[in-house]
């Protein structure tokens, strides 16, 4: 009997054993959580005791907020400013999270995050997560971001508008802020366009290529030349697609096409039929590869975070050509992308979280670091002004040309409309698929229909023709 | 013995099956909660609609095969996608599998073969499972970088004058298709190679040499003896190599983008099912995908096993030598 025993124990212990590491997992979360926060307690508890012995009353209410910050992110860009310019609290470990943002895949991993706020453990809350213009108004509109003002944000008055109404919802609570502010400019190189146009300087070269027809007609130029106009097909997307006059589906979830994308699409139709451009995607290593001093490409299209962030190959001190840029306007006004840091519900950090927001713009000085030391430009106007007026500031990478001045021109020009939650993967889908277009895999009718497909699988609630 | 003995001895057996059955249970209980209530579940929620819109939950509601039938409906270009996909995993899979097996086979011959008896088969046989050990996705990436259109490959090609453009091989429907089966060839050769050896080595040796004392000859001795005796591991390698080949998904996912370029046509059924699943959570569409995988995998292994072991478990007339 007793061995009977023994064997149905051991049994027993060896089933449970095997399901719970199996189909069981919430079970098993929720009482691995409390653990660990038992264990993280008992830790800290003597850590704070000592603390608060040493310290007064305000070492005592940040201890009550949370120890751990966790940021969620898509690339280092930010981490590495944060680093430099951001004091961490004593006592506080920051925790970066970074998911690449292809596919789709950052707005996954922070939709899983952000959906379990609630249920997660204090130290693996989301305290501050990165979003781009692309998808913002996902998160903006939603509920798991809350209002910056409650939290201690509220001086606007130097950051540009449309930073704000970006990441505010529809009654106009504002959820975030943008370190940056991300008009974007065509970036040629001085010596091709000097081969070119027979000028090199921002104001001569704005006059040449300031409407789509002077650009086109000098895609020609460009060719005769040896030179191509722009090194990828989707190099001017962005140019068209950020002067939409509507979003990409109506009020009733349908699918439109405007027509400032039918005119990127014929124009690069038009560029791809006569060698004006390459059909490497925006990017790829093949368009990277334009930017060496080698390359034989004129215009690139950006905002600071471009050439600053995305042009290594240009910055490459042996193969690169580093002096050999400058910036100006280009055809239309558009901005591109930046980085807003956003406020998640639910974070147990609130004081650090509203404290990194006022720093990266209402704290001059960060500001001002991140324009001389970085190159950005920073969503601090007045900042911006002064470095625009100053006559002795010039950005080494494109010959010393006032790159502040340009973009705090073209600010005015900048409007948030037309955005809608699905914009990256439109974007992103409708580059993927016509690619192979142009590539010449297959026609435009297939293409567009395989978008179709892909917005079908990947967003079931929009209605395609 | 009397017949009361003999009576208790049977209870007493049965009552050892009884102890027999308790040690397998755990097998069976892991079985039921990580497979089958998981695939039951699959079943169930495709039978609902329940996906995410941004971080909007639609859903779940009931639709009864409403996503099955939308599953098998003509898409936008006018084909049923699930059949398209489909047809491409089964291509890539014989492309890669087919070459696998026969070249494993050889190379296991030729290991187990003691007239050849080769030397170094430790080394050649660690060297040939290496692939298998990088993860599928860094060979997948390191692939997508070796054959972009300014990648190595093509630049050794336009300088060897062999080329005067580069060639975009990731967009030719024959290369990508070559190039994801020769990774899945090259990672999964060696493991055959080696559970076939394992087969092999199992045949008792005096079947061949008696076989040769006979008067065979090299091939008769393959083809008369050792694929006859080899060939339950032979299925379970067919099989297996289906099933992992059917849910292909790392290597063309990489490769490829995650899009199947071009047109599609290296869009396996797994990466289809993962284009409902990672942005919008559709578990509907999803689970109706994986059931219609779970159907496929299950009839096809059952036509493999039945046509490649039916000889071996009837029974056979005397064959005249």
């Amino acid at each position: 009997m007793k061995r009977k025993l023994t064997a149905i124990v051991t049994a027993i212990s060896m089933v449970t054993a095997l399901a719970a590491c199996g189909g069981s997992a919430p079970a098993s979360s929720t009482t691995a959580a409390p653990a660990e926060t038992t264990a993280a307690a008992a830790t800290e508890a003597p850590a704070a005791t000592e603390a608060a012995a040493e310290t007064e009353a305000a070492a005592a209410e940040e201890s009550s907020e949370g120890k751990v910050f966790n940021i969620y992110a898509w690339n280092e860009e930010f981490k590495g400013f944060f680093e430099k310019y951001y004091q961490v609290p004593d006592g506080v470990t920051v925790n970066w999270i970074i998911t690449p943002s292809d596919n789709g895949a950052y707005q996954q991993k922070l939709d899983e995050a952000l959906l379990n706020q609630a249920n997660a453990a204090d130290d693996d809350k989301v305290d501050m997560f990165l979003a781009e213009a692309d998808y913002i108004l996902k998160y903006a509109g939603s509920e798991a971001t809350q209002d910056i003002t409650a939290l201690g944000v509220s001086d606007f008055s130097n950051t540009y508008k449309y930073t704000v109404q970006a990441a505010s919802d529809n009654n106009g609570v504002v959820k975030g802020v943008s370190f940056q502010c991300c008009p974007s400019a065509l970036i040629y190189r001085r010596s091709i366009a000097e081969d070119v146009l027979g000028v090199s300087e921002p104001d001569e070269v704005q006059a040449k290529l300031d409407s789509w027809d002077k650009f086109n007609a000098v895609a020609k130029d460009a060719k005769d030349k040896g030179y191509y106009m722009t090194a990828s097909f989707a190099e001017t997307y962005r140019v068209f697609s950020n002067n939409c006059t509507m979003p990409w589906v109506d009020a009733d979830n349908n699918l439109q096409f405007d027509p400032q994308i039918e005119a990127w699409i014929a124009q690069t139709e038009d560029f791809i039929n006569n060698d004006y451009t390459l059909t490497a995607g925006i990017w790829d290593d093949e368009k990277n590869a334009q930017m060496f001093a080698d390359g034989k490409t004129m215009c690139f299209f950006g905002p600071a975070w471009y050439f600053n962030f995305c042009m290594g190959n240009a910055q490459d001190p042996d193969k690169g050509c580093s002096g050999d840029w400058a910036i100006c306007e280009g055809p239309a006004a558009h901005f591109w992308g930046g980085t807003w840091l956003m406020a998640p519900a639910g974070t147990d950090n609130p004081t650090m979280l509203a404290d990194v927001m006022n720093t990266f713009i209402n704290d001059e000085e960060v500001c001002s670091a991140l324009v001389a030391n970085e190159a950005q430009f920073s969503n601090n106007q007045k900042v911006n002004a002064k470095f625009a007026e100053d006559e002795s500031y010039g950005n080494e990478f494109l010959g010393g040309q006032n790159d502040v001045a340009v973009f705090s021109a073209m600010t005015d020009n900048i409007v948030w409309e037309n955005h809608t939650i699905y914009d990256q993967l439109l974007n992103e889908g409708l580059q993927n698929q016509l690619q192979q277009y142009f590539k010449g895999s297959v026609d435009k009718d297939t293409a567009l229909k395989n978008f179709y497909n892909y917005i079908n699988e990947t967003y079931p609630a929009i209605n395609t023709p | 013995m009397s017949k009361k003995k003999e009576n208790e001895l049977k209870t007493r057996g049965v009552s050892n099956a009884k102890w027999g059955y308790l040690f397998i249970l755990p097998f069976f209980v892991a079985y039921t909660l990580c497979t089958l209530i998981p695939q039951l579940m699959t079943f169930y929620n495709s039978l609902f609609m329940n996906y995410r819109d941004g971080l909007t939950q639609v859903g779940p509601k009931f639709v009864g095969l409403e996503n099955y039938i939308k599953l098998f409906s003509p898409d936008n270009t006018g084909t049923i996608g699930i059949l398209k996909y489909f047809g491409n995993t089964i291509i890539l899979w014989l492309m890669g599998a087919v070459p696998q097996i026969i070249v494993a086979l050889l190379l296991a011959v030729f290991f187990t073969s003691y007239r050849l008896n080769i030397k170094g088969q430790q080394f050649f046989k660690t060297v040939i499972y290496m692939p298998n050990l990088i993860m599928a996705s860094a060979f997948s990436m390191l692939f997508f970088v070796l054959f972009s259109p300014v990648g190595p490959v093509n630049q050794v090609l336009l300088a060897s004058g062999w080329i005067n453009k580069a060639v975009d091989f990731l967009n030719i429907k024959i290369s990508v298709r070559v190039l994801i089966s020769l990774m899945n060839f090259l990672m999964w050769f060696g493991n055959t190679t080696i559970l076939l050896m394992a087969g092999i080595q199992g045949i008792d040796q005096t079947l061949f040499e008696a076989a040769q004392i006979d008067g065979a000859n090299s091939w008769q001795i393959f083809s008369r003896v050792t694929l006859p005796l080899l060939s339950p591991i032979l299925v379970y390698t067919v099989i297996t190599a289906m099933i992992g080949g059917i849910q292909m998904f790392d290597v063309p996912q990489i490769l490829t983008k995650g899009i199947g370029m071009p047109n599609r046509t290296s869009m396996t059924m797994v990466m289809y099912l993962n284009n409902y699943l990672t942005t919008s959570k559709n578990y509907g569409m999803a689970g109706a995908v994986s059931v219609v995988l779970f159907i496929v995998s299950a009839v096809l292994s059952l036509i493999v096993y039945n046509s490649l072991s039916a000889q071996y478990r009837k029974p056979k007339r005397h064959r005249k030598y």
